[in-house]
């Protein structure tokens, strides 16, 4: 009989390394056309960081993202960054770029300010243009501050800057401390069908609510969530690398090491609450790793639900959840019948 | 041994080893390198392409078996002016992530929507179940193959 059941998954998430120093540098450079050039060293794998990264070198600039041409990932010319893992890119090597970027529009602001007759202070940067803040018919465009900083101040509007995450280190004795800068939180609820006389289990909805700060691209967040949640559902329920008494894997094809396909996936419906992180670039933290850790503990949960028995080793294969079906029923059996 | 066979629409030949695949032939003869050598053995899907307009594991088929046949490949579907409707969609939800099942995925997707204008979501998982993606969870792979089947209805 299929047995239906709900589970819950909660967490949270560290961003960047444990206490150890994990920097980013980077270095943005507005162009005399009005464009500008990032350097930064970290790598693009598909998850869009780059995207992400001109995305807030722009913000700050006042400029679109389209304006920001990104160059990465190349040792010889890039500054250095510790890398796209820990979740940390939005977070580390976003402030590295918001600074770098805050540092060349500081230049174009007191190369603007004696042309519009006020304090760099009293500027700001928005639409492709250097304005007086509350008069923003007071501008000059950013092409022209930037051509004008290089070729008649003679400074170059460029900006480098790194970023490595405050921590504490841990008290030995009281083991207090502040490992990270920030954390990321989530919960997620799965609703599984749970085949009892065979152990098959089958995620058929998942909701995820994720506070990764501010989203600053949406559609790449959700990208994240969704990819994270295939990832925890092979964790839960198929992925297993055997091993011999060797130590050779015995399961090294993908037709004996099963991930899951288009058909295991569930609907998803995908929360991403809103939440500004002060020491996040514009509020930013990040949403890597941590989208595929609530799904096991919310699939475990929904199969206790369906069927009533606790998965305590993962993949929740078949197998196994039917050999805990058949104690359970044993045991039920048994306190069952009268005492002799 | 020579093999002839149209390749995106042309003719094309080939002196090659008997035990080469297509997908050796397409990658090493013809630097037509959009399939991908996943596993080599059927099972990811990587390396799908559309044999006489179906889609099959190139890793799994000898390149003798073109003779006279019609290979179709990622590269042939866009052309300068425009992407394929489903090259499209695929941009727009940001489909791919790494992007390396990406040809196959949408090689797949363009034979159901060639025998199946207006399919369901299932109908969709099931014509890329053979497509392995570690990135994306597949939601917006399937999103972007039902807008693809819309937008191709519309406009033919
Ligand atoms: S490379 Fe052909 S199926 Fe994997
Ligand atoms: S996008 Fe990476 S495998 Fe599909």
């Amino acid at each position: 009989m299929i047995r239906k059941g709900k589970g819950i998954g909660c967490m949270w998430y560290p961003i960047g390394f444990t206490v150890a120093a994990n920097p980013s540098a980077a270095t943005v450079k507005v162009n005399e056309d009005g464009t500008a050039t990032l350097l930064t060293g970290t790598v693009e794998t598909g998850q869009g960081s780059l995207t992400v990264l001109g995305q807030i070198a722009a913000e700050e600039l006042g400029i679109s993202t389209e304006d920001v041409h990104v160059v990465s990932a190349d040792t010889d010319a890039t500054p250095m960054d510790t890398g796209a893992i820990a979740s940390r890119t939005t977070y580390v090597t976003g402030n590295a770029i918001k600074l770098a970027a805050e540092k060349a529009k500081e230049i174009l602001f007191e190369v603007a300010a004696p042309m519009l007759n006020v304090k760099p202070s009293q500027l700001e940067a928005a639409d492709r243009k250097v304005q007086v803040k509350g008069f923003p018919q007071r501008f000059l465009p950013i092409d022209e501050v930037a051509l004008q900083a290089q070729f008649v101040q003679g400074q170059p509007p460029i900006g480098s800057a790194s970023y490595n995450p405050p921590t504490v280190d841990m008290d030995p004795e009281t083991g207090q401390g502040k490992p990270f800068s920030t954390y990321v939180y989530a919960t997620q609820i799965a609703e599984v069908e749970v085949d009892d006389e065979t152990g098959d289990v089958n995620v058929t909805y998942m909701a995820a609510a994720h506070d990764c700060g501010t989203a600053i691209n949406p559609m790449l967040v959700e990208g994240q969530i969704q990819g994270g949640i295939s990832m925890g559902i092979g964790f839960a329920l198929q992925e297993e690398m055997l091993f011999d008494e060797k130590g050779v894997q015995i399961n090294p094809n993908l037709t004996n090491y099963i991930m899951p396909t288009s058909l295991d996936m569930p609907d998803i419906d995908v929360d991403i609450v809103e939440n500004f992180d002060p020491t996040g670039p514009f509020g930013a933290k990040g949403v890597g790793e941590p989208t595929a850790v609530p799904t096991a503990a919310a699939i475990c949960n929904a199969i206790y639900d369906a069927v009533g028995v606790r998965i305590t080793s993962l993949p929740a294969t078949a197998e196994k959840v039917l050999a805990l079906i058949k104690e359970k029923n044993e045991k039920d059996i048994k306190q069952l019948s009268p005492a002799e | 041994m020579d093999v002839e066979l149209i390749i995106n629409g042309e003719e094309k030949t080939a002196s090659i080893p008997p035990e080469t695949t297509l997908l050796k032939l397409l990658r090493e003869e013809f630097y037509l390198t959009g399939a991908k050598t996943g596993c080599d053995v059927g099972d990811c899907g990587a390396c799908t392409v559309l044999v006489d307009g179906e889609a099959v594991n190139s890793c799994l088929m000898l390149a003798g078996q073109l003779q006279g046949r019609s290979v179709e490949t990622i590269e042939g579907l866009a052309n300068l002016e425009d992407f394929h409707p489903l090259q499209k969609n695929f941009e727009d939800l940001g489909s791919l992530q790494c992007g390396f099942c990406g040809p196959g995925m949408i090689l797949s997707a363009k034979q159901l929507l060639e025998e199946n204008p207006e399919p369901t979501k299932q109908e969709i998982q099931d014509a890329i179940a053979g497509n392995l993606c570690r990135c994306t969870g597949y939601t917006k792979i399937v999103e972007a193959v039902a807008d693809a089947a819309k937008e191709m209805r519309e406009e033919p």
